[in-house]
C-alpha cells in the first residue's frame, strides 16, 4: 500500500490541465426556470423560480445532469463553451430516485464541434479527481480538484429516501456544480450532486459513480425509466452470539437476520421474518450486511441495485436451522413511495362545500407540517406497520375554506377520511365519486370515529359559485398527477 | 440600564402597595387577622424519579406553599406542592416554629392533598378557616401571601370566569375558578389560600403571571374530596368517561333529527368506564343529564354558578356509586339510562397520565431495560414531547382508548445497557414488546415471570417494529446479573 503521493500527484495534474480544454467541448450549462406546485393552494399553478446547473454530452447526442437540476422544469435553455447562444432543451428521462437525467436538444446544430464523453469506473480511495461545473452561477466553466475520500452508501437527498452507492469528494462542490462531471484520467467517474453547506461540514461533497449511471442508462435504453426495484424487506446485523446459536449459524458462518419483509414487495411470498440471509447471488454476506463486491465492501442491496424489473436475485438463506436457496423475481418497484419527495407531479385534491381533501404524501406534509398526532403515526409508519393494506392512500380534510356551508368543521382540519355516505374512502378518486352521487346529506366520517361532518346537498349547492368566486378556486379537483 | 431597572422595580411595589392598601376598603371583611391563625408556611422536598433511568431520583428540589388549617386539624394544600415529597416541614410565619408532617391523602386528580403534623400539639392556639358558599363571576376575593417576618400580604381580585377547566393531572375536569388578580413573585406563592369574608374559597394552584389570573380550585371541589375523605373508603372524583362533541351546526342536529334545542353528540367512550358500562354508545345524542336538560354545548342550568358544563354536576356534585339517569337520542327514539358513577380505573389505563408518587416499574434482562408506557415517560422528551418522543409511542399513549379492551400495559424496551449479552443490540431503543418466550406481554409482571421459563436455553424476545425479535444467553445473563448490577450500579434488577 506504499504510495508516492508527490509523483502522482504530478501525473495526475498534467492530466487534468489536458482534459480542462477536451472537456470543453462537452461541458453544458443548463438554465432552468421550474414551477413548484404549492401544496397548501393545490389548484395554483405554484411560484415560477430559475436556477443553474452543469450538465454534459453523453453518447447519442443526449445531455446528462442531476434530476434536481430539472425537475418541475417548465422552460429550458443549455449553452456550451465558447457559444453564448442558448438552446432550447428537453427532459428526455428523468430518475428521482438516482437524481439523474437525460435532456434532448431540439437544434441539431448544437452537437456541431462538441465531444461526448465517455465514463470510467470506480477511482480508487486517495486517487484525485477534477469537478466542472458552473459553482455560483458563473457563466464561465469553473474547475476544482481534490481526492476520493469514501466510497459508501448515501442517502440520496432529492427523493430524500433512496439510498445508493455514492463517492464523497474533498473537490469544493457547490450549488451550480450539480449535473457536472466528475473526471479521471478523461474519464467520468461521477457526477456531482450533493454537499453540506457549510456549517455542517466542509471539503465533503459527493458525486453518483458510475455504477448508478450505467444502471440509468441501461434503464431507459427501451425508452422508459423503470426505476429501481427493492427486496423490500428489512434485515439487522447477526454480532450476537446468542441470536447467531438461537438461528442456527455455525461459529464461521455470517449473515443477517431478516426482520420486516413489506407485503406486496418483491419478497413478500419467498423469505419470511426471522430467515437468515448467508448469501445474494453467490456473494456471502458478513454479518454487518456487507458483502465484497470490486474489493469495496458494500451493502447486500448493492447487488438488487443494479439489477432491473423482471430480473432475479438468488438469496442463500437458513430457515429454522436448515439452509434453503431462493430465486426471487424483482417484478414492480415498491409502490409505496409516498415518504419520498415528488416531482413533476401536479397535487391532487378535491374540494366540496369549501372542504379540501387531499391525499397525504412527503411534499403535502413538507407544505402543511400538520400536528395532528394521529396524522403523524399513519404517515411516519405507513410501511413499517403496513397501514396501506388498509388505506392504500392517506386522505385527509386538508384545509377549510370557511363559508357558512362549514362553519363548524375547522375542528377536523387534518383529520383522516375512513368514510363518505357509508363508502370507505381508500384513495381521493373515491372522495371525488363519493360527492358525485346524489343524495340529500353528505356524512363524512374520519378515523377515531369521532361526530362526523353532514353537509346537506342544497347549501353545497348554493355555496358553490361563492366559494370558487371569494377564494379564487379555480378548479374544484384534480386526480391526475 | 441598572438603575432604570430599580426605578421599575420601585414603580411596581408601589402599585402593589396600592392595592394591598386599598383592600379593606373595598372588601369590607377579608379580615385577614383571623386568617393568620389559619395559615402555616409548608417546605416540601420533592425527588421524581427519572425515566430513562428508573432506578434513580433526579436531584431533589424544593417547594414552598401556604397550607391552610380546616376543620379536623388538618392543614389542606394542593397536590402538586407535595407530590412525589421526600420530607414536609411546617413552619408557623410568625415565630417560625416547625414541625415535620406527613400527608394523609393526596388526590392528583383534583389536586388537593391534606397534611396532619406529627405533633399535634404544634397546632394549638391556631384556628381551622372555614369554608366559604359558592361565588358568582365579578365577586371579589383576596389572595394571601406571607412575607418573611410573618406577615400576610393581601392581594385582591376578582372573580372573572366560572368554568370546568382542566387540572394539572389531565385525568379530566373540574370547576375551576380564575380569579384576575395582580400577584406578586413571593418566596412560596406555588399553594395559596384565597378568602372572602374570612372564609376560604379556594386554593391558587396556578398563577398566569403575563395576564395576572390566577387558577383557583374552588370549595365545591375541596368540599367534594373531604367528603370522600370522611367516608369509609377515599374513593375520589367518578367520571362519566366520555368526550363528546357540541351539537351547534344545524346540518348535523337535521341529519340526526333533533327537533328540541341542546343535546351533545357522545364521540368517544373509555372502555369499561361509566357510561360504557351502562351502555352508552358513540353517536349517542345526551339531552339531558339526572332531569336536567343540556344545551347544545353541554351546559345546564345550575342554581349555585348557572350555565355550567355538565361534568360539574356528575364528576363533582355527585360521588361515586350514584346513579345518574341520562336522557339520550339513540336512532330517533328517546331512552333513559342509570348510568353508575365510576371512579376512572388507572390500573385499566394501557399507558397512564396521572401524576403519581409510585415509583416507576422496570425490569433489567441481561442489560435490557424495559419499562411500562407512561405519560410522566414521554414527558422526559421535554416540552415539545408530543413532537420529540417516537410517534407511535405517543399515538398509543394518546387513542389508548380505541386500542382492544384486553391490550394491556404497553411495555417497551427503552434502552439497551451495554454488556457481553447484548452485543449487537446497542442501538435498540422504545420498541414496544410483544412476546417474551411464547408468552403474551400485558405487563411487566408478565415479563419477569415470562423470563423465568427460557425455551431451549435462550430467551426470545419478540417485538412490534424490527428487529421483530432477539434472542439472549438465559444461562449467561443469570451468571452475569451480580456483574451487570455491579458495573451499572443498579440497586436491583427489577421493581415491580
Amino acid at each position: 500500500m506504499s504510495r508516492f503521493p508527490l509523483i502522482a500527484f504530478a501525473f495526475l495534474c498534467t492530466v487534468a490541465a489536458l482534459n480542462a480544454v477536451e472537456i470543453s467541448k462537452s461541458l453544458i450549462r443548463i438554465e432552468a426556470t421550474s414551477q413548484e406546485p404549492n401544496y397548501k393552494t393545490p389548484w395554483s399553478p405554484g411560484d415560477v423560480s430559475s436556477g443553474v446547473g452543469a450538465g454534459f454530452i453523453v453518447d447519442g447526442k443526449r445531455i446528462m445532469t442531476n434530476a434536481h437540476v430539472v425537475s418541475n422544469a417548465r422552460f429550458l435553455t443549455i449553452s456550451k463553451e465558447g457559444d453564448p447562444n442558448p438552446y432550447l432543451a428537453k427532459v428526455l428521462h428523468i430518475a428521482h430516485d438516482c437524481d439523474l437525467a437525460l435532456l434532448s436538444v431540439e437544434n441539431p446544430a448544437f452537437f456541431k464541434s462538441t465531444s461526448p464523453l465517455e465514463f470510467g469506473g470506480i477511482p480508487e480511495i486517495e486517487s484525485v479527481v477534477s469537478a466542472y461545473g458552473y459553482p455560483l452561477g458563473g457563466t464561465r466553466l469553473s474547475v476544482t480538484r481534490g481526492i476520493v475520500s469514501r466510497i459508501d452508501f448515501q442517502p440520496y437527498s432529492h427523493s430524500g429516501m433512496d439510498s445508493h452507492l455514492a463517492i464523497q469528494i474533498d473537490a469544493a462542490i457547490n450549488p451550480g456544480n450539480s449535473g457536472g462531471p466528475v473526471m479521471q484520467n478523461g474519464k467520468v467517474v461521477g457526477v456531482a450532486f450533493q454537499g453540506y453547506s457549510g456549517d455542517v461540514a466542509q471539503n465533503v461533497g459527493y458525486m453518483i459513480p458510475t455504477p448508478v449511471i450505467q444502471r440509468f442508462l441501461k434503464d431507459v435504453k427501451d425508452g422508459h425509466y423503470d426505476r429501481y426495484v427493492d427486496l423490500a424487506l428489512t434485515y439487522r446485523n447477526l454480532f450476537n452470539p446468542a441470536s447467531r446459536r438461537a438461528l442456527g449459524l455455525e461459529d464461521e458462518t455470517t449473515g443477517v437476520q431478516v426482520c420486516s419483509v413489506y407485503s406486496g414487495g418483491a419478497a413478500d411470498g419467498f423469505v419470511k421474518p426471522g430467515d437468515v440471509i448467508l448469501k445474494i447471488d453467490g456473494h456471502t454476506v458478513s454479518s454487518d450486511g456487507t458483502i465484497p463486491l470490486e474489493n469495496e465492501a458494500v451493502p447486500l442491496d448493492e447487488v438488487v441495485e443494479r439489477k432491473f424489473k423482471g430480473e432475479k436475485v438468488q438469496l442463500d438463506i437458513l430457515r429454522e436451522g436448515k439452509p434453503m436457496a431462493l430465486t426471487v423475481p424483482l417484478n414492480e418497484p415498491w409502490p409505496f413511495k409516498l415518504q419520498s419527495n415528488l416531482y413533476d407531479e401536479k397535487p391532487r385534491f378535491v374540494v366540496a362545500g369549501g372542504l379540501v381533501f387531499q391525499p397525504v404524501d412527503q411534499n403535502f406534509m413538507e407544505a402543511h407540517d400538520p400536528s395532528d398526532q394521529r396524522l403523524n403515526y399513519i404517515f411516519d409508519y405507513f410501511v413499517a406497520d403496513e397501514l396501506h393494506t388498509y388505506r392504500p392512500e392517506i386522505v385527509v380534510l386538508s384545509n377549510i375554506l370557511p363559508d357558512p356551508v362549514n362553519a363548524y368543521a375547522e375542528e377536523f382540519r387534518y383529520s383522516v377520511v375512513d368514510e363518505v355516505n357509508g363508502h370507505r374512502i381508500r384513495n381521493i378518486e373515491d372522495i371525488a365519486t363519493a360527492f358525485e352521487e346524489r343524495t340529500d346529506f353528505y356524512i363524512i366520517k374520519f378515523a377515531g370515529g369521532g361526530r362526523p361532518i353532514v353537509l346537506e346537498r342544497k347549501a353545497i349547492e348554493e355555496a358553490r359559485p361563492r366559494i370558487r368566486d371569494r377564494y379564487a378556486v379555480t378548479t374544484e379537483k384534480n386526480l391526475e398527477k | 440600564m441598572k438603575s432604570i431597572h430599580l426605578l421599575r422595580a420601585a414603580w411596581l411595589a408601589l402599585i402593589l402597595l396600592l392595592a394591598i392598601q386599598s383592600a379593606p376598603a373595598e372588601d369590607d371583611s377579608s379580615a385577614p387577622e383571623s386568617a393568620s391563625q389559619s395559615l402555616l408556611r409548608v417546605n416540601s422536598t420533592n425527588q421524581v424519579y427519572e425515566f430513562f433511568q428508573p432506578w434513580i431520583k433526579k436531584p431533589p428540589f424544593s417547594r414552598r406553599g401556604i397550607g391552610t388549617l380546616i376543620d379536623g386539624g388538618r392543614i389542606l394544600v394542593t397536590a402538586e406542592l407535595v407530590a412525589n415529597s421526600t420530607f414536609i416541614e411546617l413552619e408557623k410565619p410568625a415565630t417560625a416554629e416547625k414541625s415535620t408532617t406527613t400527608v394523609e391523602r393526596i388526590d392528583y386528580d383534583c389536586n388537593l392533598a391534606v397534611l396532619r403534623p406529627a405533633d399535634p400539639a404544634f397546632l394549638s392556639g391556631m384556628k381551622p378557616l372555614a369554608l366559604n358558599g359558592p361565588l358568582k363571576v365579578g365577586d371579589q376575593a383576596t389572595i394571601l401571601q406571607l412575607e418573611p417576618n410573618g406577615d400576610i400580604a393581601q392581594t385582591l381580585g376578582r372573580i372573572t370566569s366560572i368554568s370546568v377547566g382542566s387540572y394539572p393531572s389531565e385525568s379530566g375536569a373540574l370547576l375551576l375558578f380564575k380569579l384576575g388578580a395582580p400577584l406578586q413573585q413571593r418566596d412560596g406563592s406555588f399553594t395559596l389560600p384565597a378568602i372572602r369574608d374570612g372564609r376560604l374559597i379556594g386554593m391558587v394552584m396556578r398563577y398566569d403571571a403575563r395576564n395576572q389570573s390566577a387558577d383557583i380550585v374552588p370549595t365545591a371541589v375541596i368540599r367534594h374530596f373531604l367528603a370522600e375523605l370522611d367516608s369509609p373508603t377515599y374513593q375520589g372524583f367518578a367520571r362519566l368517561g366520555m368526550a363528546f362533541a357540541p351539537l351547534r351546526d344545524p346540518q348535523l342536529r337535521r341529519y340526526i333529527g333533533l327537533k328540541e334545542p341542546g343535546g351533545i353528540y357522545v364521540s368517544d367512550l373509555t372502555q369499561r368506564g361509566s357510561a360504557d358500562t351502562a351502555g352508552i354508545k358513540k353517536g349517542d345524542v345526551i339531552l339531558a343529564v339526572d332531569g336536567l336538560p343540556l344545551d347544545q354545548d353541554g351546559n345546564y342550568e345550575d342554581p349555585d354558578y348557572g350555565r355550567i358544563l355538565f361534568s360539574h354536576l356528575t364528576n363533582t356534585i355527585k360521588h361515586p356509586g350514584a346513579v345518574i339517569p341520562l336522557k339520550i337520542l339513540r336512532n330517533d327514539q328517546t331512552l333513559e339510562i342509570p348510568v353508575t358513577m365510576k371512579v376512572a380505573n388507572e390500573d385499566q389505563a394501557i399507558s397512564e397520565t396521572h401524576l403519581s408518587d409510585e415509583a416507576p416499574k422496570y425490569v433489567i434482562l441481561g442489560g435490557l431495560v424495559f419499562i411500562e408506557l407512561s405519560r410522566p415517560y414521554l414527558k422526559e422528551w421535554g416540552s415539545k414531547w408530543a413532537s420529540s418522543a417516537p410517534q407511535r409511542l405517543v399515538y398509543y399513549d394518546a387513542f389508548q382508548n380505541e386500542l382492544p379492551a384486553d391490550r394491556g400495559r404497553i411495555i417497551i424496551l427503552s434502552q439497551v445497557l451495554p454488556t457481553p449479552d447484548t452485543v449487537g443490540y446497542e442501538d435498540l431503543e422504545n420498541i414496544v414488546v410483544t412476546k417474551v418466550n411464547g408468552q403474551p406481554i400485558k405487563s411487566l409482571t408478565d415479563l419477569s415471570e415470562a423470563a423465568k421459563k427460557p425455551v431451549d436455553g435462550f430467551q426470545k424476545i419478540e417485538f412490534e417494529e424490527d428487529p421483530k425479535f432477539l434472542f439472549l444467553d438465559a444461562a449467561s445473563i443469570q451468571s452475569n446479573a451480580d456483574n451487570l448490577k455491579k458495573h451499572y450500579a443498579l440497586p436491583s434488577l427489577e421493581r415491580l
